[in-house]
């Protein structure tokens, strides 16, 4: 691509222009919402599994009750479900983790009266003080414990209880709990560690209650850092990060506590991590994200394929039947660079969206390494939708976080480019 | 042996060398550490605890439940105007709270924190502060600031973030107010971080000629972010290091739901203080003159010794820890109830007043009806006002010259705004929320 194009740039665009126009020509198209255009909202979003079917057949779920010595069972007989919001959903995990490990351990501030999200709720009861407890205040302190204890092979299941407050354990994550395994010539290791933590933001949270710290892992080699949009995901992804061998940051979505809500398999499963999951196929564009911003993006599908009045005539004809291939990444690092690498190759475009500023978010990292693997197929630059590089604003939360109009706009601009 | 019994002998007479030819002698016996004055003892001794017969550290109080001066206490320098102010502040609290309270539940701001049970603490301890001493709070201490004159037109439009709000301009959740103007800085969520600032802010103030000798830094906290470890550090910095830096623990019982008993297992935060070598004392936070008296005495101390003084005033959290908190959820209503009715700081201290006539019902009546009527007043004059504008948002995140990126997203934004701001009604409405409706950003030329 070195090479000088014979093309001025605006009439290589026009061209790329023709040529995806008439892609989409030849496709089907998005099937059009009812008259009237309801947007989805996360309560009726199209992602989550509303009935038991559903619920047992979701993509990539492992049973983990079953002998390991035979091969996995898809037998879905006598697998029950339960309706259950994100923060039960986080319960049940730790439930069965508590259960099924007796060396399994679940603890941070105000975990023995269920947490300030309710997610630990009836844990301390059921199990006790010595496996469910409170500690002192102290990030750092819990995120040091959890190591100790990980060292010893048992299970450390740390909650932070908000990812905004996740900085003073810092050094314990990147410089010990990553480190840990590499420094000791693999005889230790924090890998019974998992921190959870609630993050992104709710609205009116402002500076300190609202942050998506996920990028500041980036390079912190040896961990793990996973991000579930929905109940089902939450626990399978969760009982795997419980049990991976390495030290997991799990970063649960807190509007998404209550207001997301699932059939959940209430059987012992997981969802592997360092997989994305494809949630819409489609061959014009990538869109990927993780967390609350997911169903943003379903809102901006919708939009797309069928604009509400007001916005209409920003959304050309042309390009409404564009399909777009939606991703949820799920685990942040190690990210699953082979699923978005494969769609970007076939879709030549992608809109990163995350809530986190621009500047070192996780989307600079994937848009660097996406530009070298799909260079020649790209037909416009990788699009980055993000929070703005400000602390997040209380009273201005809503022109700062990405929402569908903003991500609606970032497809019709990438798509037109 | 014998080498070994000439040898302990040499080094006992070398170690008695490095007494100091005091009476400490015959205290001594055995002499002392070469490199501290810890006496040699032959006897094994654990210890675990800073008083000498092992009890926990008394707490100081000057009026009993009745406002009666208690047996051998003294009275605080006051004076009838002094002492009625006090109260006037410490009723008009909890008509703020209640109010806040209220208009929070009612979806009009979306967060609040109350005081409820801490007036004397709060209030106490801020009259015994010169009103330019450095004040660095956690979140709970807008009484402090009321006592400075920060005045309820500030707080309201703090609360509501509009555009009168100087504190954050809109940017942090209510209550998190800052005042240079009033000495207040800058409150931050996470906890404890003001702790070693403090520690700062006293040694900047011991390097200022025209406060040295002056001001102390005075910082407020929790008996739960006392866990922190910025707390620890903050400590044994203003100690190492001195500087003239107050540390008001207010000790209210819980940490949200934690209690205190599960949030340490020593003599509360007052034992820690020994440990980094600063004068230490537990007061009454619910006897308003044992507080006024004890961060008086603190702060001559500490600005007298240039270095750490601490103070842990006890008392208890009588509100929930936050709109956001249900505290029915890990304590028995009863409980509160009674402490409510049984030791209110409040009614403790009014009961004070009447007793040397500096006070009664008729007053009562009358400042309770006038606090209510300029609570009220301020408050319908701020609910309804607009935001900063729009642009605000990109505003003091740098000093000195915008960063390309952040001049790039704003151009971003007003782009957008441009062309949806009319037509998608989320934002319509949203930017009607906002002073100059977003226009200030669309017709703005200097990029
Ligand atoms: C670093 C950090 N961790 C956790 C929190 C969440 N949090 C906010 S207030 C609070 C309890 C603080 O209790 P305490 O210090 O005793 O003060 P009080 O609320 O009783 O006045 C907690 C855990 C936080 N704000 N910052
Ligand atoms: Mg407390």
């Amino acid at each position: 691509m070195f090479a000088p194009s014979k093309l001025t740039q605006a009439s290589r665009r026009q061209l790329a222009l023709l040529q995806a126009a008439r892609r989409w020509e030849s496709t089907s198209g998005t099937k059009a919402p009812p008259a009237g255009g309801h947007l989805p909202s996360i309560a009726t979003s199209a992602f989550l599994r509303q009935t038991r079917d559903s619920s047992l057949r979701t993509p990539g779920l492992r049973w983990a009750d079953e002998d390991h010595a035979g091969p996995p069972s898809n037998a879905l007989g006598g697998r029950e479900t339960r309706k259950m919001n994100l923060y039960q959903a986080v319960r049940d995990a730790m439930s069965i983790a508590l259960t099924k490990d007796d060396s399994a351990i679940v603890f941070g501030e105000d975990v023995a009266f269920g947490g300030v999200f309710r997610c630990t709720m009836g844990l301390a009861e059921e199990f006790g003080r010595e496996r469910v407890f409170n500690t002192p205040l102290t990030e750092q302190g819990i995120a040091g414990f959890g190591i100790g204890v990980a060292s010893m092979g048992q299970t450390a299941i740390a909650e932070i209880q908000f990812a905004d407050y996740i900085y003073p354990a810092f050094d314990q994550l990147v410089n010990e709990a990553a480190k840990f395994r590499f420094r000791s010539g693999g005889q230790y290791s924090a890998g019974g560690l998992t921190v959870r933590c609630p993050t992104m933001s709710v609205g009116h949270g402002g500076l300190y209650h609202s942050q998506s710290p996920e990028g500041y892992f980036m390079g912190a080699a040896g961990l793990k850092l996973v991000i579930p949009r929905s109940p089902i995901q939450a626990k399978g992804l969760l009982l795997s990060a419980i049990r991976d061998p390495n030290p997991v940051i799990f970063m649960e979505p807190k509007i998404l506590y209550r207001s997301s809500v699932e059939q959940v398999p209430i059987d012992d499963f997981e969802i592997p991590l360092g997989r994305a999951e494809t949630l819409t196929q489609g061959s014009d564009l990538t869109l990927l994200t993780w967390g609350t911003p997911i169903y943003h993006c379903e809102t901006a599908l919708h939009m797309l394929a069928n604009p509400p009045a007001p916005v209409a005539k920003h959304v050309p004809e042309s390009l409404r039947k564009a399909k777009i291939e939606l991703i949820d990444l799920r685990t942040i690092l190690p990210w699953d660079v082979e699923t978005v690498a494969e769609s970007v190759n076939r879709t030549g475009r992608l809109v990163i969206v995350h809530e986190a500023s621009k500047t070192g978010g996780v989307g600079g990292e994937i848009s660097a390494e996406i530009q070298k693997r799909c260079f020649l197929k790209l037909d416009a630059p990788v699009k980055r939708v993000t929070g703005w590089d400000t602390p997040v604003p209380m009273q201005y939360e809503k022109f700062y976080i990405p929402d569908a109009l903003r991500i609606l706009d970032a497809m019709v601009e990438t798509l037109s480019y | 042996m014998l080498r070994a019994a000439l040898l302990r002998s040499h080094i006992r007479k070398q170690c008695r060398s490095y007494v100091r030819p005091t009476s400490q002698v015959s205290a001594e016996p055995y002499g002392h550490l070469p490199t501290s004055q810890s006496p040699i003892t032959p006897r094994m001794n654990f210890i675990n605890s800073v008083t000498p017969d092992g009890t926990q550290i008394p707490t100081y109080r000057v009026l009993d439940g009745v406002g009666q001066l208690l047996d051998g206490a003294e009275l605080p320098e006051l004076d009838e105007a002094f002492a009625r102010k006090i109260y006037e502040n410490m009723v008009q609290l909890p008509i703020v709270d209640n109010l806040m309270n209220n208009v929070q539940r009612q979806g009009k701001i979306s967060f609040y924190m109350t005081a409820h049970g801490e007036e004397a603490t709060m209030i106490g301890s801020a009259a015994a502060l010169a009103n330019d001493d450095e004040i660095l709070g956690q979140y709970r201490e807008m009484g402090t600031l009321l006592w400075r004159g920060f005045g309820l037109d500030n707080v309201m439009a703090q609360c509501f973030g509009n555009h009168q709000d100087t504190s954050t301009k809109g940017k942090q959740m209510p209550v998190h107010f800052s005042s240079k103007e009033y000495h207040f800085h800058t409150i931050s969520s996470p906890l404890a971080t003001q702790v070693p600032q403090a520690a700062g802010v006293g040694y900047a103030i011991k390097r200022d000629p025209n406060r040295r000798g002056k001001n102390c830094a005075a910082v407020y906290f929790g008996e739960g972010a006392a866990s922190e470890g910025d707390f620890h550090a903050g400590m044994l910095l203003a100690s190492t290091i001195p500087s003239p830096t107050l540390f008001i623990a207010r000790n209210n019982g819980f940490a949200i739901s934690t209690p205190a008993s599960e949030q340490y297992h020593g003599d509360g935060i007052a034992a820690r203080g020994p440990g980094y070598g600063i004068d230490t004392l537990r007061v009454d936070g619910n006897d308003v003159l044992a507080v006024l008296s004890g961060i008086r005495e603190a702060r001559r101390r500490c600005i007298e010794q240039g270095r750490g003084v601490l103070v842990e005033a006890m008392s208890y959290r009588v509100g929930h820890h936050s709109t956001s908190d249900d505290s029915f959820a890990y304590r028995p209503r009863q409980e509160v109830e009674d402490r409510k009715r049984i030791d209110n700081p409040i009614a403790r201290y009014r009961k004070f007043l009447e007793a040397r006539k500096w006070w009664d019902e008729e007053e009562e009546e009358e400042l309770k009806d006038r606090l209510k009527k300029d609570v009220m007043k301020a408050f319908k004059k701020h609910e309804t006002m607009q935001r900063h504008e729009v642009k605000e948002m990109f505003e003091d995140v740098y000093g000195g010259e915008m960063p390309w990126n952040i001049k790039e997203q704003r151009e971003e934004l007003k782009a957008l705004l441009k062309k949806y701001g009319k037509d998608w009604e989320p934002w319509r409405s949203e930017l009607k929320k906002h002073k100059g409706e977003g226009k200030e950003l669309l017709e703005d030329k200097s990029s």
